[in-house]
C-alpha cells in the first residue's frame, strides 16, 4: 500500500499496535500475574499461610479421598455435587467441597468449601472470601463487568492484532541480530525504540508462542466452523468424540446408595500405578444417576488434557477413560494449550515465563510511549497537540501507571476489608477498578511529565504499603516468610518491594528530566528517516 | 507518521479545499477498506478454507478438525499481512472473494448440500 | 546443577555471538577484532548454544525446550544490561560465567 513492502509493514505495525496496545497491556499485565495465580491466591488467604506440605503428599491421597467421602456423606448427603480437591505442589490445602442448594434457573449453586490441613488432618478456619490470583486470570481473557463472550471476542481480535504486529515487527527490524544487545540511553525516542526492540527480541519465541497459543485456547469460539462442517451434529459431536469422559448425563431423583469408594480407588491405582490425583468429584451422590470423575496431574508433560476416569457411582464400574495413547495431532493441539497455561512449569520455568511476560509488558509499554514521544519531538514550537496525541498520552498514563496502582489497591483491600462482609471478593475487585478509574480521571486533566512523576511516587508508596500492611494485619511478614522458608509468600512481598524500587528509580529519573528540560533529548529534530533505522 | 496527509498549506480557494477534502476522505476510505479486507475478509477466508481442510485432510475426523483448527490462526495472520502487503485494494478484495467462494463451493459439493 | 550448566552454556554462547561483532568487541577490548577472531567467536557460540539445547532436551524433553527458550531470554537480558551500561565489567562477568560452567560441568561429570 505504501511505496515499498517495508514501508507498508511499518505503517501496519504502527497502527495495528496502536489501536489495541492498552487493552493488550492489560491482557499481558493480568496474564503475567496469573502465572503465579495459585501463589497470589495463597497470599490473599492468610488463614492458609501456616500450611506446610506433608512429606508424602501423593501417598496420603487415598486416605484423604476416603475421609473426604465420609465427611461429605455426613455433612451434605442431599447436595448435587461433591468435590474433593487434593493438595498440589502449589496449593497446599485439602478441600472437601459440596454444591450449595441450587437456586431456581441456575445451573450451579456455588461451592461450599471445607479446608483441611493435610499434614495434621485438622480442619482450618475458613479463609476470607477472595478471588485472589483467579481475578487476574479471568481478567486477562474475560475482562470484567462485560458479557464474557463479548470480552473474549474483543481479546481475540486484540491478540490477532498483536500476532500481526509481532510478525511485521520482525519483518521491519532489519538489524535484529546486530542490535540485539544495544540500548542507547538518554537519547529520547531512540532510547524508547531500543527498549522496544530489546524487550521484543529477547523473548521473541515466548511472545509469538503465547499470542498464538492464547488464540488457540479460544479457538472453538472463534472458528467453530471446521468442527461444524466435519461433524453432522456440529461441535457437540466433535467434543463427544474427542473427550469421552465429558459425556453429560441426565440427573435423576431416584435415590441409590453410593458404591464403596475402596473399589473405585483400587481400579484407579490398577490403571495408573503412581498417579498424582488432583480431583475426585461425585455428581448426584446417593442418586441413581451418580457418576464419579477422577483426575490426575500431568506433571511436567507438555500436555493439557488431564488423565480422567469416569465411573458409575452406583455400581463402581468404569464408564469411560481418557485415552492412553494420543495421536500426534491430538498431542500437537494439546501441547499448544499446555504451552499457554504453563501449568506444567516448576518454579524455575515459572519464573522464566514470568520474566518473559514482564518483557512483553515492557514491549507494549515502550511501543505506546515511543509513538507519543515521536510525535512530540516532531512538533514545532508553537504547534498544539492534536486530539489523537492527547488521547494517546492520556491512555498511556492511565494504563501504564494506573494498572500497577490498581493492583496494589486490590491487595491492600484484601488485607483491610473486614472479613465477614458480604460479596467481599467483588468489593476487592471494585477497589481495583475504582483506583484505575481515579488514575484515568487524573490523566484526563493533565498528562505531562509532572503527572508521570507524581504517579511514580504514588505507585512506589503503594507497592511498599502492600508488604507493610501485610506485616501489620497478619501474623507473618517478609522476614518471617524468609525465616520459615515460605518461599511463595516471601517472593510475593519481595516482588512488591522490587516494584517499589523501580518506581522510585523512575521518579528520580523524571525528576532529573524535569529539572533540566533542555538536556534530556539529543534528538530534538527528528527527520523522517529515523523511523526506518539506519538502512543496512 | 504516515496516517495524516502531509499537505497543510492553507488555501482560500474553495475548489482546492473541496479537492483536498475528497482526497483526505478517499484516503480514510482506503484505510477502512483495507482493514475490512484484512479483518472481515481474512476471517471469512480462514473459516471456509479451514473447514475445507477439515474435510479433505487424510486423517481421522477428529484429528482433521484439530489440525485445521490449530492452523486457523496461522492462515488468518498470513492473510492479514498479505492484505497490507499488496498494493492494489481491488486485487485483495477480488482474490479473497474468489478464493472464499471456491472453498465454500467445494465444501458444499463435498457435503452434498448442493 | 544441570540447569546451571545449561544456562551457563547459553550465556557463554550469546556472549560469544556479541563479541563476534565489531562494536561489542571494541567496547570490551578497545581494539578491532580480526576476521579470524570473529570466526572463532562465532564457531564457539554455535557449539555452546547447540550443546545447551541438547542438554535441555536430553534432560527434560519438551519441558527442556521451554527452559531453553527461557535461558535465551535471560541471557540476552543480562548481556544487554552489561554491554549497554557496564561494558567494563563484561570481562569479569565472562570469567564468572566460565567458572560456573566449569564447576557445574565437573559436578555433573563426577556424579
Amino acid at each position: 500500500m505504501k511505496e515499498s513492502f517495508f514501508r507498508s509493514m511499518t505503517w501496519m505495525h504502527t497502527w495495528v499496535g496502536l489501536l489495541v496496545c492498552w487493552l493488550l497491556y492489560l491482557v499481558f499485565f493480568a496474564g503475567t500475574i496469573s502465572f503465579f495465580r495459585d501463589e497470589v491466591t495463597l497470599w490473599n488467604q492468610p488463614a492458609l499461610h501456616s500450611l506446610q506440605a506433608p512429606q508424602e503428599r501423593i501417598a496420603l491421597q487415598r486416605e484423604q479421598i476416603i475421609a473426604g467421602v465420609d465427611y461429605l456423606k455426613a455433612t451434605a448427603p442431599e447436595s448435587g455435587r461433591w468435590g474433593i480437591y487434593l493438595p498440589t505442589e502449589r496449593e497446599p490445602q485439602l478441600n472437601y467441597a459440596f454444591e450449595k442448594p441450587r437456586p431456581e434457573g441456575r445451573r450451579f449453586g456455588g461451592w461450599q468449601d471445607y479446608y483441611i490441613n493435610p499434614k495434621t488432618g485438622e480442619s482450618l478456619q475458613q479463609p476470607r472470601e477472595t478471588k485472589g490470583g483467579n481475578f487476574f486470570y479471568r481478567l486477562h481473557f474475560d475482562l470484567h463487568y462485560i458479557d464474557v463472550r463479548t470480552a473474549r471476542w474483543i481479546v481475540c481480535f486484540a491478540s490477532l492484532f498483536m500476532l500481526v504486529a509481532l510478525i511485521s515487527g520482525v519483518v521491519i527490524h532489519k538489524r535484529i541480530f546486530k542490535d540485539m544487545f544495544s540500548f542507547r540511553k538518554n537519547k529520547g525516542s531512540r532510547s524508547w525504540l531500543d527498549g522496544h526492540n530489546v524487550s521484543s527480541v529477547l523473548a521473541l519465541p515466548f511472545h509469538i508462542m503465547i499470542t498464538y497459543t492464547g488464540l488457540i485456547t479460544l479457538i472453538f469460539m472463534l472458528f467453530p466452523y471446521p468442527a461444524m462442517t466435519a461433524y453432522d451434529d456440529g461441535i457437540r459431536g466433535f467434543f463427544n468424540d474427542v473427550t469421552p469422559t465429558n459425556v453429560r448425563t441426565k440427573s435423576s431423583d431416584v435415590p441409590a446408595p453410593l458404591t464403596a469408594i475402596d473399589n473405585v480407588l483400587d481400579q484407579i491405582y490398577t490403571n495408573w500405578p503412581n498417579a498424582d490425583l488432583t480431583r475426585f468429584s461425585i455428581k448426584d451422590p446417593n442418586k441413581a444417576s451418580a457418576t464419579i470423575t477422577v483426575r490426575a496431574s500431568t506433571g511436567t508433560l507438555v500436555r493439557d488434557q488431564t488423565p480422567t476416569m469416569l465411573f458409575n457411582g452406583v455400581d463402581g464400574s468404569l464408564i469411560a477413560k481418557s485415552v492412553d495413547e494420543y495421536s500426534s495431532t491430538e498431542v500437537f493441539y494439546d501441547s499448544l494449550t499446555a504451552l499457554h497455561t504453563g501449568r506444567l512449569a516448576n518454579p524455575l520455568l515459572r519464573w522464566l515465563y514470568f520474566l518473559c511476560g514482564v518483557a512483553g509488558c515492557i514491549m507494549i509499554a515502550t511501543g505506546c510511549i515511543m509513538w507519543a514521544k515521536r510525535i512530540r519531538e516532531r512538533m514545532k514550537k508553537d504547534q498544539k497537540a492534536s486530539f489523537g496525541l492527547k488521547l494517546v498520552e492520556g491512555l498511556n498514563l492511565a494504563t501504564l501507571m494506573g494498572l500497577p496502582l490498581a493492583t496494589c489497591a486490590f491487595f491492600i483491600a484484601n488485607r483491610l476489608l473486614p472479613v465477614g462482609i458480604t460479596q467481599r471478593a467483588d468489593k476487592e475487585i471494585l477497589a481495583f477498578f475504582i483506583t484505575w478509574l481515579a488514575v484515568a480521571l487524573f490523566s484526563l486533566f493533565k498528562r505531562a511529565k509532572m503527572q508521570w512523576y507524581l504517579l511514580a511516587w504514588v505507585n512506589a508508596v503503594a507497592c511498599v504499603s502492600v508488604p507493610l500492611i501485610n506485616a501489620l494485619t497478619t501474623k507473618g511478614s517478609i522476614v518471617s516468610y524468609l525465616l520459615n522458608s515460605q518461599w511463595a509468600l516471601f517472593s510475593f512481598d519481595l516482588v512488591c518491594l522490587v516494584c517499589a524500587l523501580l518506581f522510585v528509580l523512575q521518579a528520580k529519573k523524571l525528576r532529573t528530566q524535569l529539572n533540566s528540560p533542555a538536556a534530556n533529548t539529543r534528538s530534538n529534530r527528528v527527520n523522517k528517516n529515523s523511523l526506518v533505522e539506519q538502512k543496512g | 507518521m504516515y496516517a495524516q496527509p502531509v499537505n497543510k498549506v492553507p488555501t482560500r480557494n474553495p475548489l482546492i479545499k473541496l479537492k483536498m477534502a475528497c482526497k483526505a476522505n478517499v484516503y480514510a476510505l482506503c484505510v477502512v477498506s483495507r482493514f475490512s479486507a484484512a479483518i472481515v475478509g481474512g476471517y471469512i477466508f480462514t473459516a471456509v478454507f479451514t473447514s475445507l481442510l477439515s474435510l479433505i485432510l487424510p486423517l481421522k475426523k477428529s484429528d482433521a478438525v484439530l489440525l485445521s483448527i490449530s492452523l486457523t490462526i496461522f492462515v488468518y495472520s498470513c492473510v492479514f499481512i498479505w492484505a497490507f502487503a499488496v498494493k492494489s485494494l481491488k486485487t485483495i478484495w477480488i482474490t479473497i472473494l474468489l478464493t472464499s467462494s471456491a472453498c465454500g463451493l467445494s465444501i458444499a459439493l463435498l457435503k452434498d448440500w448442493l | 546443577m544441570i540447569e546451571l550448566l545449561q544456562f551457563s552454556l547459553c550465556l557463554l554462547a550469546f556472549n560469544c555471538f556479541a563479541l563476534a561483532k565489531f562494536n561489542h568487541y571494541r567496547d570490551v577490548f578497545k581494539t578491532r577484532p580480526s576476521q579470524q577472531q570473529s570466526q572463532w567467536f562465532l564457531i564457539s557460540a554455535w557449539i555452546s548454544i547447540l550443546l545447551s539445547l541438547l542438554l535441555c532436551i536430553v534432560e527434560h524433553q519438551g519441558y527442556g525446550g521451554l527452559l531453553f527458550c527461557g535461558y535465551m531470554a535471560l541471557s540476552v537480558l543480562l548481556l544487554m544490561i552489561f554491554y549497554s551500561f557496564k561494558a567494563a565489567w563484561v570481562k569479569y562477568m565472562s570469567a564468572v560465567n566460565v567458572i560456573l560452567l566449569v564447576i557445574s560441568g565437573s559436578y555433573i561429570a563426577i556424579y
